[in-house]
């Protein structure tokens, strides 16, 4: 076999950012598009100082996270490693770039013209002109095109520069190095044997296909890039807020939470009153809402078909798999229960819709999960808390179409009030799991900001409110309007404000030449 | 292609020279018509000493060939106010018109006389980036030669940007104009603010990545983390201007805390002036009949010259001894039974105060960190050891110290290349495998081999062709503006001398002229090429003025710049990838360009002229007919103006002098010349070769990077440590000068010293700024520096995105860079948007906030705040070169001045 790996030399990088001209002029990558650049790292205080450049781009994972999660299959892994899209198949969602933890996924929406729009376009932007590229997902190659055709003329990738990633063929301090990592004598394999490296973000397990190599001398095995919680100067490494999903994305799981939640407990109480076809019809019409609102966030909006393509392994497929029987068995319970003459099926009608309303939700904690590039998103006890938030904020809205209806029963309270203090207890698992493990700083702040948040105070009026219902009527409806707006608020906030991207950590700043090595970074990451 | 060159090519061979650290060897890959990709040209990668490999900058020619705000035809003024708020109304002209007006004036001057009424010349010429505008202007040089006079004073950046005290001293004592490390052998480097990995380009880039990958040590002291201070070692960081005083703690732990034979004696002895006998008034002490420098033989026990065979001299003790002493002017003392010392013996005198622990109060060092430096740099200096090259066995001493921009040039430029050249002379590393080696001459003849240009001279040392000092040889007059030949004897009188001059002294007195120097005139006509001062230079705002008052500027205009903002008349020439020419490659050159191989490398077009750009080598011809001296400017090219001389032994390709000749034409006959000198005349292919090859070359033996052993062959010793001849003409300059009445030199004239002792050049800068602008230096808290940038300098590419996209990479580029505490103490917030003012000036931008930078210094990288270049004007950087003065008491002896002052910092607004 082959794998195809980059080695980066630490000691030898200077940061001339000479691969990142050479990879923009190769590729013809749009301004501001970087596939491959060299980051600047500092770490230390005044005077005991060290600066790093770090060349970074896709890892070509062993593990790769935006192939999994690709609804599209448009992501490939080839039997050489190489991870490539492919153009005319991708949707453009943009999962894959909020996957990766290496920030290495771009999409771009408009032609290049790197003067902007005032300015005439340059002869090669035209002659150059990718329209295939636009509004879907695109990244490092490994200039796969050279790779290839050189191979098909004899040439070793790696060694002769006609059959070697341009970036590498650049290098000015012969810092990066390309081979074959699964052969042993390869150039890569030599320095990898015989030097200290690591990866990026390996304890991700992504098995990433760059490797840092640093001198080891004089530095202890298993040592760990300090957290630097307010990264001064560095912010061009510490996670950055990701614009790839914005409000639009955010509003699927807010409405398709809530919705699903909203027909599971419409069908359960259906069980033992009259199925209310007009809450499961708005229960229906928000999971519609919410994934419209994705569907004109995608950047390829017309090949949204793709999306089914890939239910082997990403949990966006599956959401869509799991929506279009939510949607029929609805509609179906729906259309038989409505007052119409004739109709008047029995409660358990609801029931088949329901479960692929749960499966739905249940992929949306999926989703999320499988973003490795987002920390708040990925988090373990993310699942528990999107599906117990969607079903309390289900509860909460079947409460009020309960009164509205007019039926009050006690169980309704009762179950308000327990969920409300479930999703207290996985919010509070999932932000302790948070504090533990850390994540960025600026994700944690607007989590905990804001008055309307899953903390103590607020879940705790929820629950009182529910449980005062048993009492007092309508007031468990308050409950749920509570539970809906502080479960939207959480979401809207992990989605948009809170969703800081995985930034950048080294694990040990290098020594240069007869230096000696110091212990790495991971700049803008608190544990609190 | 232009010149009716082919059009379907796909790919085609080219060079990079857009920096000094350059040539870098490329292919441009073409696509229907369009060059859009810049590779390395991998058939280099065996003769270039970086593998072929091309720096970034070069990556920025596809848009800047393609740039949509190029001029593409001629333009013409319409407003005849000039001025930064002045308007200035260009209109498209045809070439005819554009050519005829210039040429017009330049008739008129022939008529008229070259020389003005102050014996200056009325054409002026400025051209930026180190020299390396030769490399695109084609057969301009042989037009401004065939011209006559051209006064070419007026800096883009010289003086102050450059490392200008390296450039002079360094010629003087090893044919140095500029200095590296013997990079591929050294073990330890030693570097004061040398930024090689951002202006070393590609080869010192690569050079050094490999030194590192074997284990070298580099230790940086600067005062802020430099990208080279972070590919070190180690960082020191240093108070800003006090590098003379540690590095003359340096010698004084080799002389007075480490013992002798740690030192290599054998090379003093015999290799420097070190036994040289000093007399009472600081000259050497001569024997009557030679007048030869006398030193102690221990073995006769008696004064004898110092090449007198057999002889074991003395570097320490006081002998009695008798001889004649020769001062300025011939003033001389016949010595009877004086008391002596050899001029070691007054070294290790001179050092003796200038401890480490001296120098730790200065430089806000510790004391013990400056002697660990001094004693690793003897640890690692193999003292005795030899290495071969090419069957030469040369003395191995891997220890070399390297100098920055600033630290270099300006106030305390001198003392840090005089101590560095020390230091290596003490370990016999001056010019030997693994030391301190020169690059290149430039001042010093001939130009391309540095070996030849090791000529006898006086008293045992080479020959320098000083601007002559003596009475009645000294010219008070300089036939350029900023008098170099009058103030700068170290300045010479090669082509280069000009631009090595005081440069701001021209742009100064545009302001006010300087009392008995010849009344100041603007140039009446003023062509710039690849250079934009009113940027780059200093004290910004006074060059506008300064250029807004020449009354006809002919700028060749690749887009509106601040400069050609001032022009009569823009030229579009076919920019880097348009243009044809052959260039020299090879040899020693610049920074670290030391190559194995020498010869000849092809800039084919890549792409037709865009507009109405013409080759430059078109424009030269036209000049010269419709100027009337085509047949001079034929001679030119045939005599080697175009970089290559087109006759010698056995061919001669040499155009006709009297008729036009084409571009293809012209460089057909220098790539056949170019073969036939290459190959010693067996062969003379020409274009075509070179279109195929891209470069042709031939060995250039690896001895010839030093130049200890053409020392040996001519039994010369380098001038150091005393320099009795720059106390001896210093002393007549000051002698010339006061006859004439000239007074405002004097401060100058104190930097002639036979062994300089420390100043404090710190003090210098701030009482210059409290003497000239009346304020108090403690108003203004910080140093503010300047750090090269390795994707912008030299590369007028300011304007272009690309560029300025991956350039932003680096987190130090874009605003003001300042310390992360200090900034916390005063309330400063990263982002913060910022005013820095000094007493001259003030600029703004956002501020960036590091950990890798002195709580009292200020740092902003490269050269910007560009007001209408298209796309750098939208850049909203800062750029110190609005904050430093011009000052006669901020120039030294070499006519330079360095690129720092003091400033204070103000927030103006909150963070983006």
């Amino acid at each position: 076999m082959t794998k195809w790996t980059i080695v980066a030399d630490l000691n030898r990088c200077v940061g001339c950012q000479t691969c990142t001209a050479a990879c923009k002029q190769t590729n013809a990558t749009a301004p501001g598009v970087q596939w491959r650049k060299v980051l600047d790292f500092e770490a230390g205080e005044y005077p005991d100082v060290r600066r790093a450049f770090v060349p970074v781009g896709c890892m070509h994972c062993d593990e790769p996270p935006c192939l999994d999660v690709c609804p599209s299959t448009a992501t490939l892994k080839r039997a050489d490693g190489i991870v490539t899209i492919d153009y005319d198949i991708c949707i453009g969602c943009a999962y894959c770039a909020v996957a990766c933890p290496y920030q290495a996924r771009f999409r771009v929406d408009t032609p290049n013209q790197a003067f902007g729009k005032d300015s005439q376009k340059m002869r090669h932007e035209i002659v150059r002109e990718r329209p295939e590229r636009r509004s879907v997902a695109q990244k490092c190659t490994l200039c796969v095109d050279k790779i290839d055709e050189g191979l098909a003329n004899g040439l070793i990738p790696g060694i002769d520069a006609n059959a070697t990633p341009a970036c590498v063929e650049s290098c000015i301090a012969a810092a990066l190095v390309f081979g074959d990592a699964d052969d042993p004598d390869s150039n890569v394999s030599t320095l990898i044997a015989e030097n200290r490296t690591f990866g990026m973000h390996e304890e991700l397990g992504t098995g990433p296909n760059i490797r840092y190599l640093y001198s080891g001398k004089d530095f202890p095995e298993g040592s760990t890039a300090t957290l630097v919680p307010n990264p001064i100067g560095q912010a061009s490494v510490a996670p950055r807020h990701q614009h790839q999903w914005d409000w639009r994305a955010a509003s699927n799981f807010v409405f398709g939470g809530a919705g699903t939640g909203l027909f599971t407990f419409a069908a359960v109480a259906g069980l033992f009153s009259p199925f209310l076809w007009w809450a499961g019809l708005l229960a229906l019409a928000m999971v519609g809402l919410g994934l419209f609102c994705v569907w004109l966030e995608i950047g390829r909006p017309w090949r949204f078909l793709n999306v089914f393509r890939h239910p082997a392994r990403s949990w966006m497929t599956r959401e869509a798999l799991a929506a279009m029987p939510y949607f029929g068995l609805g509609a179906l319970a729906v259309l038989l229960t409505m007052p119409w003459p004739g109709f008047g099926a029995g409660g358990w009608v609801g029931l088949p819709a329901a479960a692929f309303a749960l499966m739905f939700l249940y992929s949306q904690a999926r989703i999320l999960k499988a973003a490795k590039g987002i920390p708040v998103w990925r988090q373990e006890q993310i699942v528990p808390l999107i599906v117990t938030t969607g079903l309390t904020e289900g509860m909460g809205l079947f409460a009020v179409a309960a009164l509205i209806a007019g039926t009050s029963a006690s169980w309704i309270s009762l179950t308000m009030a327990a969920l409300a203090g479930l999703r207290w207890l996985a919010w509070r698992s999932y932000r302790g799991a948070l504090a533990a493990e850390g994540a960025p700083t600026q994700s944690l702040i607007k989590l905990d900001a804001g008055p309307l948040n899953l903390s103590a105070p607020g879940q705790a009026a929820i629950v009182a409110l529910a449980l005062a219902g048993l009492v007092l009527p309508g007031v468990t409806a308050l409950a749920g309007l509570l539970a809906v707006a502080t479960g939207w608020a959480f979401k809207f906030t992990l989605i948009t404000r809170a969703a800081y991207n995985q930034g950048y950590a080294i694990e040990a700043m290098p020594a240069r030449g007869a230096g000696k090595p110091a212990p790495g970074v991971k700049p803008g990451w608190t544990r609190a | 292609m232009a010149d009716g060159g082919e059009s379907n090519k796909t790919e085609v061979t080219s060079y990079c020279y857009q920096c000094v650290a350059g040539p870098d060897l490329l292919k441009v890959d073409i696509q229907d018509g369009v060059p859009v990709r810049v590779r390395p040209n991998d058939e280099a990668a065996v003769i270039h000493p970086a593998g072929g490999k091309v720096c970034v900058k070069a990556f920025g020619l596809i848009q800047k060939t393609n740039n949509p705000h190029r001029i593409r035809t001629p333009m013409i003024r319409t407003n005849p106010k000039k001025g930064r708020d002045e308007d200035p109304g260009f209109r498209e002209a045809t070439w005819d018109e554009a050519l005829d007006m210039i040429a017009g004036k330049l008739r008129s001057i022939r008529e008229r006389g070259l020389l003005d009424e102050s014996g200056f010349p009325r054409v002026a010429a400025s051209f930026g980036g180190g020299g390396t505008p030769t490399s695109y202007m084609g057969t301009f040089p042989a037009f401004l030669g065939a011209w006559g006079p051209v006064d070419m004073s007026f800096g883009s950046g010289q003086g102050v940007k450059c490392t200008h005290s390296e450039h002079l001293y360094g010629e003087l004592w090893h044919r140095a104009f500029t200095v590296s490390p013997d990079t591929p052998m050294v073990e330890l480097v030693v570097a004061f603010g040398a930024n090689t990995e951002a202006s070393g380009g590609v080869c010192g880039v690569r050079r050094h990545a490999d030194a590192r990958a074997r284990g070298a040590k580099r230790i940086m002291v600067e005062p802020h983390l430099s990208i080279t201070g972070a590919c070190s070692a180690e960082w020191v960081p240093i108070r800003p201007k006090t590098d003379p005083a540690f590095m003359f703690a340096m010698i004084h732990v080799m002389l007075h805390e480490e013992p002798r034979e740690r030192l290599d004696i054998p090379f003093l002895r015999d290799r420097t002036s070190s036994p040289y006998l000093i007399a009472p008034n600081g000259f050497y002490l001569r024997d009557p009949a030679t007048n030869k420098p006398l030193i102690w033989d221990q073995t006769s026990a008696s004064a004898v010259p110092f090449d007198t065979p057999g002889t074991d001299p003395a570097l320490e003790g006081t002998f009695t001894v008798s001889g004649l002493e020769v001062g300025a002017d011939d003033e001389s003392w016949d010595h009877k039974d004086i008391e002596c010392r050899p001029a070691f013996g007054h070294l290790v005198e001179h050092v003796a105060p200038y401890s480490p622990d001296w120098a730790a109060e200065i430089c806000d060092v510790k004391a013990d960190t400056i002697r660990s430096v001094a004693t690793q740099f003897l640890d690692h200096a193999h003292i005795g050891e030899t290495v071969e090259v090419n069957g030469h066995i040369l003395p191995y001493r891997p220890v070399s110290v390297s100098l920055g921009k600033t630290v270099n040039n300006g106030w305390g430029g001198y003392e840090c290349v005089w101590a560095r050249t020390l230091l290596a002379c003490l370990v016999g590393g001056l010019e030997v495998p693994g030391g301190t080696l020169g690059t290149t001459v430039r001042l010093n003849r001939p130009a391309d081999n540095r070996w030849t240009s090791v000529v006898p001279g006086p008293d045992g040392f080479m020959n320098y062709p000083m601007n002559p000092t003596r009475k009645g040889e000294w010219m008070d007059t300089s036939s350029s503006r900023h008098a170099h030949r009058t103030l700068v004897p170290l300045a010479a009188n090669s082509p280069w001398s000009q631009a090595l001059g005081p440069t701001h002294l021209a742009w100064m007195m545009q302001k006010e002229g300087l009392e008995h120097l010849p009344t100041p005139t603007p140039p009446e006509v003023w062509f710039v090429y690849r250079t934009n001062p009113v940027i780059s230079f200093w004290d910004v705002k006074s060059v506008a003025e300064a250029v807004a008052r020449f009354p006809f500027t002919v700028c060749f205009a690749l887009t509106h710049d601040e400069t050609n903002h001032m022009a009569d008349v823009l030229l579009p020439e076919c920019t880097d990838l348009e243009g044809t020419q052959l260039i020299r490659i090879g040899g020693s050159k610049y920074i670290e360009q030391f190559w194995d191989y020498q010869g000849f490398a092809l800039r084919d077009p890549a792409s037709a002229p865009q507009g109405e750009a013409r080759d430059f080598s078109w424009i030269s011809t036209e000049l010269a007919q419709r100027s009337g001296i085509l047949e001079a400017y034929n001679s030119s090219i045939n005599k080697g103006a175009a970089g290559v001389r087109l006759f010698g032994d056995g061919y001669d390709f040499s155009l006709k002098p009297d008729e036009p000749h084409s571009v293809e034409d012209i460089w057909e006959n220098v790539c056949r010349a170019a073969s036939a000198e290459i190959t010693d005349g067996a062969e003379s292919q020409g274009l075509d070769y070179f279109r195929e090859h891209g470069f042709r070359v031939k060995e250039f033996p690896r001895e010839r990077w030093y130049l200890y052993p053409a020392m040996v062959d001519m039994n010369l010793r380098f001038e150091l440590p005393y320099q009795e001849r720059l106390l001896r003409i210093g002393k007549e300059l000051g002698a010339r000068l006061h006859e004439k009445g000239i007074r405002w030199w004097d401060r100058q004239l104190e930097e002639y010293e036979a062994l300089p002792p420390w100043r404090d050049f710190p003090g210098m800068w701030e009482s210059a700024l409290e003497n000239a602008f009346d304020v108090k230096i403690g108003d203004y808290p910080f140093w503010v520096v300047t750090s090269r940038s390795m994707q912008y300098s030299w590369g007028g590419n300011a304007g272009l995105q690309m560029i300025h996209e991956v350039a932003s990479n680096i987190t130090t580029h874009g605003g003001v860079v300042m310390n992360a505490g200090r900034a916390a103490e005063m309330g400063l917030s990263e982002g913060d948007r910022v005013r820095i003012s000094s007493p001259n000036g003030s600029t703004e931008g956002a501020l960036i906030l590091k950990h890798g930078i002195r709580p009292d210094t200020l740092l902003m990288v490269g050269q910007f705040a560009h007001w209408t270049t298209p796309f750098a004007r939208d850049l909203d950087t800062p750029s110190m070169n609005a904050l430093t003065p011009m000052l006669l008491e901020l120039t030294d002896a070499t006519g330079s001045g360095a690129d720092l002052t003091r400033v204070k910092i103000e927030r103006i607004g909150g963070g983006k």
